[in-house]
């Protein structure tokens, strides 16, 4: 925690000294800096760099015709989402509805939110503009040579190159996720549910109102809670044990194919691998038939007289075997198929992890006579670790989010008998996920579900952020270089 | 009256916008009913025509661009009909008519989604109503009065006079009829096979299951589902009701022709039996089809199912009694409709209308049982011989009088699923009265939760 | 000796073993496609009768149900596109995280993990509104958008392989007055085989898999638009499995064939890139 701590601080401290550097620059900057405070270009074209002036003049310029052609539209209707509600008339001449011009709440909230993000990258490259401006200025008055151009473009392949990396694939990361997230932040704190829908009614800011429903008078049904603490107990269950049978799965696997001892260890590995050709909802819905209460599985241990003899243990009292419609034996089966999902795709990033195993290491192992055992659990294991460490952290957290597996799995299949978890609209089965996942869908409970949504995102983060700093914290990601 | 009223909102309309597809105030003079389109519905009665009066075709055409939804199976005879549409109305305007796939039972989920985007015109499943009027999703048909008198010639109380009551009820909310009744079938009764069971086995639970299971065969029914199990109750005479909140009441765990629980009782006594199988929801016709069930509870998407598999046998009725309390109940159902509903915020509004009215009127009604035995709401076509003579509909019919509309809240499903559930895997005694009644007031709980 | 043998044997049983279950469901998807039976068939493994009517209505007689050559083609082109962009951003993140060092790189690297917490599907609606606005809903480049453009937040595995290739080589190059644009291009890329071949298939397969997303956006209905998965999905419809079931196997057997022969080629890049790490190592 408190490396987080520290590293939040220094975050802090680098946009403290940011904000310092841009008000020397603009205390000592000559005219030019000053007239960048209006004009961007200015600074630019007194040192001669007219592409980098006409280039940032454009996106001042698009940036201010955004403002006014689009944000203002939306931004002041921020503080109410809106109030004008939606009304027609119908006109039998024209055989079209007139609507007035109304507001639609989801749509101001998004748009401004879009907004703010544009403007807070506008401010970024705003300030970092005239700090720019203030350095070339310097340089100037010391007789440096200020970059041309191209030069300007080579460092962008050199010392920048990372903002060329970085640039595509983080925006689309802020218009994809990001900003999502954050409409989905916001909405956790307005009333946005059925009696609420745009674009026929408005809804509005309530506060921390839903996060007092969430927790308060009993919660949001009376047994809220108790389905609650029963869904996130197996959401971390499932997520520990979906995560951990497949990796350890794979890994055996792919160190059974890859011995030398193995024969043809090609044709093995391509068997494995046919399993994930085939679309995973489809191999989903197929082995949820094939498991049925009614499917072939069944016909099966009632021809060989399996179903008979488990009831007369009393292991089951239906006239089949409940394989993925009673808790218990659906949660087991949940787990072995998602073995069965899971272990090719492991199989396949632990053969390229292993491939790359140093062989040094391991014929000097293999000298100083250490058994295989020995070489698997003191050098294979914390190579492995080491390697796929952080991705074992993303696909913890890939379970905990896992919704395709359970839901092509249960779908329709699986009826709780818990009346106090049915009251809530759970089930046994249900992951955090799939539970909001029917709040949403079917209650249109867009507020609760992001509220539910966030208490959970902390949970997941605390746990997270602790282990992936640990995992990849400090000088252990040079180790094997 | 209709006259002058239509003549006064066209010449309203006129003089407030001034455009392109200008009324026609002379609209309003003794056009005969000759001038009407010669491809109309020869079914429209005569009597009819001479009070309606019809628009003259505009000098310059609009250009009327529309999408409709429709379950899959239906899209060839759709494009059919969109097409006889066309060629109706070609003298008024340019159509530019597309159509879309979306079943009537997720029609709901796909508008709430994004109700600016979906189609025009759309088909859909009863029990969505409700929830898609309090969007405000769809447009009232009573607005389209005016535009149905004048190109369809026909105003809302003719719709709401063709077709059956129930279906009318079930297309109305708080008093205003929100979408066009296209078919009577989304109910459940009996099918079973006539060489295993005999009219009087039928007649009630007891000599069924006792007759099945004599054959060694089985008869099933869905009872993890809300709108199957609650049969019983509104046999007995319990009611469930929707709350302007949202929220349900619903009185199974009181009494009204019997105990709630003596209702429960009858259907573990059904539950325990060996010769009935409980089938997971949506998984009846697979049943069916694999041939284990000599009877099963269903409706009409399963009578090609159900025709294959009892061949000559294939036979349906009214849903059988069942006893509780010593006496023998009629088991009752839900009266499901099919409607078709128009987009509020549809950029055509008043051809949107014209067309769901033309997929729903009593020509279109026969066509869609001619081509696929889709039982219909219309009254007419309802009262024909071929509809009488289809096994199916027939019982249907015969059920219907026991049916109720069910108007629940989102919150009835999962306990009422869950309480099916819990009878038909047997996990409560038949005799522990207490225990039963527990369930019940859990199950009521759930179901009449506030709306948060 | 005899016990080594004895390993062997043991060694292969039990893969044949394993490969027999994992193929059980495999071959059951492959036997009920050729089944004439249009149902789910529940009591025995094989069909009763073989048939190749499901294939020949898929392939040349598309109903309004089955368009599945129009699927294959939408589903084919959306996964290649964004196969294509997402392998980019995974990998040019991974080297930006891994071989470089900026200021922001933690702290980038931080709100990735963050990001990779919130369930997607909650901001779905948000994405489609996203969307609609740029008018890419019902757009096959709106579905490309929505499976590469936040790819770059899966880029964990592929940092975790490069931050095996060792230093030496990198410096060396910049000795030789190579810049990093080069380095990464023609040092790094050409040792990560695996991982490429890895990121490649895994966004390919994205399109084929998803249903949920692919089904918000393209919302207008019209069949001839839809990816394979919806499609296929839409076949186990409760009025339409008892006609379409072999169907949907059959195509869900078509569907696996490019993704095999996408396997097999890259298998075989796959032990160039075993032999060039070992090479190196």
């Amino acid at each position: 925690m408190d490396k987080v701590k520290g590293q939040t601080g220094s975050f802090f401290g680098a946009i403290g000294g940011f904000f310092k550097e841009f008000g020397t620059a603009v205390a000592n900057g000559d005219i030019f800096v000053k007239l960048s405070l209006i004009w961007m270009g200015a600074g630019y074209c007194r040192r001669k760099q007219f592409i980098k002036s006409i280039l940032i003049t454009l996106f001042e310029i698009a940036v201010i015709a955004f403002t006014f052609g689009f944000a203002m539209d939306y931004v002041p209707k921020f503080a109410t989402l809106g109030t004008v509600q939606q009304e027609s008339v119908f006109n039998v001449v024209t055989m079209k509805n007139e609507f007035n011009d109304y507001d639609h709440s989801f749509m101001i909230l998004l748009f401004s939110l879009i907004s703010f993000v544009v403007w807070a990258i506008f401010a970024v490259v705003y300030l970092n503009n005239i700090i720019n401006n203030y350095k070339l200025q310097k340089m100037e008055q010391e007789g440096k040579h200020i970059k041309t151009f191209k030069e300007d473009l080579i460092s962008f392949l050199n010392e920048k190159f990372h903002i060329t990396l970085l640039a595509l694939p983080v925006s689309g990361v802020v218009a994809f996720t990001l900003v999502p997230l954050l409409v989905l932040i916001l909405v956790a704190f307005t009333n946005y549910d059925q009696q609420h829908m745009p674009p026929s009614a408005l809804f509005t800011w309530v506060g921390f109102r839903n996060f007092r429903d969430l927790f308060g008078n009993g919660g949001l049904t009376v047994t809220f809670g108790y389905a609650f603490v029963r869904v996130l107990a197996w959401t971390l269950v499932w997520a520990v044990f979906a995560t951990f049978t497949t990796y350890i799965g794979g890994i055996l696997l792919s160190i059974l194919i890859n011995d030398k001892k193995t024969k043809f260890p090609k044709m093995w590995r391509t068997l494995f691998i046919i399993t994930i050709a085939v679309p995973q909802f489809v191999s989903l819905l197929l082995v949820k038939n094939f498991f049925g209460n009614s499917g072939i599985v069944n016909t099966f241990c009632a021809n060989i007289g399996l179903t008979d003899w488990l009831r007369s243990m009393g292991l089951i009292g239906t006239s089949y075997i409940p394989f993925l419609s009673a808790p218990g034996w659906a949660h087991a089966m949940i787990i072995l198929i998602n073995v069965w999902v899971g272990v090719p795709y492991q199989m396949l990033i632990a053969t390229g992890v292993l491939m790359n195993i140093p062989t040094e290491q391991l014929e000097s192992a293999r000298i100083d006579g250490a058994t295989p055992r020995q070489i698997f659990w003191k050098i294979t294991m914390p190579y492995m670790l080491f390697i796929t460490g952080p991705a074992l952290v993303t696909d913890f957290v890939k379970n905990i989010n896992n919704f395709n597996v359970i839901y092509l799995l249960t779908a329709n299949v699986f009826v709780t008998t818990n009346q106090a978890m049915a009251n809530s609209q759970a089930k046994e089965v249900d992951l955090l996920v799939t539970w909001l996942y029917t709040l949403t869908q079917d209650y249109y409970n867009y507020k609760m579900a992001s509220t539910i949504g966030i208490v959970v995102f902390i949970i997941c983060a605390v746990f997270t952020l602790i282990s992936f700093n640990r995992f990849i914290k400090g000088d252990r990601e040079e180790a094997y270089r | 009256m209709k006259v002058k009223k239509l003549a006064a909102l066209l010449l309203a309309g006129t003089m407030t916008l001034s455009l392109a597809a200008c009324g026609n105030p002379e609209v309003a003079n003794d056009t005969p009913a000759s001038d009407a389109p010669a491809a109309e519905a020869p079914a429209q009665e005569a009597a009819e025509s001479q009070e309606v009066q019809k628009a003259e075709a505009p000098a310059e055409k609009q250009d009327v661009s529309l999408r409709m939804w429709g379950a899959e199976e239906d899209q060839a005879m759709l494009q059919d009909m969109i097409n006889s549409f066309e060629e109706n109305y070609k003298d008024y305007a340019n159509f530019d008519i597309q159509l879309g796939v979306e079943s009537e039972s997720t029609a709901k989920d796909t508008v709430l989604t994004d109700i600016e985007a979906a189609a025009d015109v759309y088909a859909l499943a009863s029990d969505q109503l409700i929830d898609l009027v309090k969007a405000g999703a769809l447009q009232p048909i009573d607005d389209m009065d005016g535009a149905l008198q004048a190109y369809a010639g026909k105003s809302v109380a003719d719709i709401k006079s063709a077709n059956a009551e129930g279906s009318v009820a079930a297309s109305t909310y708080d008093g205003k009829l929100y979408a066009f009744p296209m078919s009577a079938d989304n109910g459940y009764f009996l099918f079973y096979d006539a060489n295993v069971l005999s009219e009087e086995d039928v007649a009630s639970w007891d000599s069924l299951l006792a007759k099945a299971g004599e054959a060694g065969k089985k008869v099933g029914m869905t009872f993890a589902s809300g709108w199957y199990n609650a049969s019983f109750f509104y046999g007995a005479g319990f009611t469930t009701d929707l709350n302007e909140d949202g929220s349900t009441s619903i009185d199974f765990n009181g009494s009204a022709d019997c105990s709630g629980v003596e209702v429960v009782q009858a259907m573990l006594d059904i539950a325990s039996n060996g010769a009935f199988a409980a089938v997971p929801d949506g998984d009846i016709s697979n049943q069916i089809a694999s041939g284990g069930l000599c009877a099963a509870v269903s409706g009409t998407w399963d009578a090609t199912a159900a025709q294959d598999a009892f061949g000559d046998g294939y036979a349906a009725t009214k849903l059988p009694t069942f006893n509780a309390g010593g006496k023998e109940i009629q088991q009752g159902s839900v009266a499901g409709y099919k409607l078709v509903a128009v987009n509020a915020y549809s950029q055509n509004a008043g051809w949107a209308a014209l067309l769901a009215d033309w997929i729903t009127n009593e020509e279109n009604q026969a066509i869609r049982f001619e081509k696929r035995e889709i039982g219909p709401s219309n009254n007419n076509v309802a009262a024909s011989d071929a509809v009488a003579a289809n096994v199916a509909i027939a019982a249907l019919a015969e059920q219907s009088a026991y049916g109720v509309v069910q108007n629940v809240g989102g919150n009835f499903w999962d306990p009422a699923a869950t309480f099916g559930e819990m009878i038909a895997q047997g996990q409560i005694a038949r005799d522990d009265e207490a225990a039963i009644q527990t369930a019940l007031d859990t199950m009521v709980e759930g179901i009449t939760a506030p709306i948060q | 000796m005899n016990k080594r043998f004895v390993n062997i044997v043991l060694r292969h049983l039990l893969l044949a073993f394993l490969a027999f279950i994992w193929l059980i469901p495999i071959v059951w998807l492959l036997v009920t496609s050729f089944s004439a039976y249009t149902g789910i068939n529940t009591s025995t493994f094989f069909p009763q009768e073989w048939s190749l009517q499901n294939y020949k209505n898929l392939l040349f007689s598309a109903d309004s149900v089955a368009q599945f050559p129009n699927w294959f083609k939408n589903t084919f082109i959306v996964a290649c596109c964004s196969c294509v962009i997402s392998s980019a951003f995974v990998l040019m993140v991974a080297y930006a995280t891994s071989c470089m060092r900026f200021k922001m790189r933690k702290p980038l690297m931080n709100m990735a993990v963050i990001m990779n917490l919130f369930p997607g599907f909650l901001s779905m609606i948000a994405v489609y509104f996203i969307l609609r606005t740029l008018n890419l809903t019902n757009n096959h480049w709106g579905l490309v958008l929505v499976y590469s453009a936040s790819s770059g937040l899966g880029y964990l595995i592929a940092k975790g392989f490069l931050d095996t290739v060792p230093v030496s080589l990198r410096e060396a190059a910049y000795l030789d007055g190579a810049s990093e644009a080069k380095i990464f291009w023609s040092v790094v890329l050409p040792m990560s085989q695996p991982i490429i071949v890895y990121t490649v298939i895994s966004s390919f397969l994205a399109p084929w898999m998803d249903f949920i997303f692919a089904k918000m956006i393209l919302n207008a209905g019209v069949s001839s638009q839809w990816t394979v998965a919806i499609g296929l999905f839409n076949m186990l419809d409760r009025s339409l499995i008892n006609t379409y079931f072999t169907q949907f196997c059959a195509g869900g057997v078509l569907v696996s064939i490019p993704i095999s022969v996408l396997f097999v080629i890259m298998q075989k890049f796959y032990v160039e890139g075993v032999t060039g790490g070992s090479v190196k190592g």
